[in-house]
């Protein structure tokens, strides 16, 4: 510590240092975050289903999506990225999963929301197999922090049933 | 700066930053801001480097004491000369070279 420049770059690295330490003291305090989240989705109208030249089923709905995300929010959140996805299984997969819709929600103010909307992706199938199919909807999310571990978790909403004939 | 006020610089530069981090974690966690964590951090920060960087006189309280110029022709620097010891620095590191 024997020059100006000594001492300056030792205040530097170490101050460096300690933040590094803050930063992961932050993200950890996350953990001691006990959410509620509420979510819910109810489809308001089948607009069309059809079977599509290439012989993949599609359909479009209308949908209200609900929700009140905002136990979510820590002081270390930066924003909570949400998507609803339709789940099903299929004779060829195990799985389908099919976005539906997302957001980013900026702020705990904007997170207690009810969205009106057709379905912002296009809800297509491999194949011909939504004829009267039941499936799931899931609301998941990523929590985003401003710094460390992002968290994510989901809430599976059930009985939602296809129509039987195309429309 | 003199080897107290160096070792005194280090000691208050890690006690000021862990204490300044130690602040502002606990002003952001309670206040639920964690901008306002960076602020106090960063003004932790400056006010460390105001305190230990500069070469204060507080920094210099126990000054080394120098030879005068006049003492020192008085005490010569020991010499080590290749014929006078070459006998006896048998024992000693560097006397290769006569052997």
């Amino acid at each position: 510590m024997h020059s100006f420049g000594h001492r300056a770059n030792a205040v530097a690295t170490f101050a460096v240092t300690i933040l590094a330490a803050m930063c992961f003291a932050a993200s950890f305090s996350d953990n001691f975050n006990s959410p509620y989240p509420t979510a819910a989705v109810k489809i308001l109208n089948i607009n069309w289903f059809q079977k599509e030249a290439n012989g993949n089923d599609e359909v479009s709905m209308t949908l209200n999506i609900s929700a009140d995300l905002s136990s979510l929010f820590t002081w270390n959140t930066k924003q909570v990225f949400v998507f609803v996805a339709a789940e099903y299984e299929t004779p060829q997969n195990a799985l389908n999963q099919v976005s539906l819709w997302d957001g980013i929600i900026p702020s705990k103010e904007h997170a207690k929301f009810l969205i009106h909307t057709t379905n912002k992706y296009r809800y297509i199938d491999q194949g011909s197999n939504l004829k009267g199919k039941d499936f799931n909807l899931t609301m998941h999310w990523h929590i985003m922090p401003k710094t460390g571990k992002m968290f994510a978790d989901k809430i599976v909403m059930t009985g939602y049933r296809l129509p039987e004939q195309y429309r | 700066m003199d080897w107290q006020g160096q070792k005194r610089a280090e000691m208050l530069m890690q006690v000021l930053l862990v204490a300044s981090a130690v602040a502002a974690f606990l002003a952001g966690y309670v206040l639920a801001d964690f901008q306002l964590m960076l602020l106090v951090y960063a003004g932790g920060v400056v006010l460390t480097a105001l305190v230990t960087v500069p070469n204060w006189p507080f920094f210099n309280r126990n000054p080394l004491k120098w030879l005068d110029a006049s003492d020192a022709e008085r005490h010569p620097r020991p010499q080590v000369s290749a014929g006078a010891a070459a006998g006896a620095a048998g024992g000693k590191k560097k006397s290769g070279k006569n052997k």
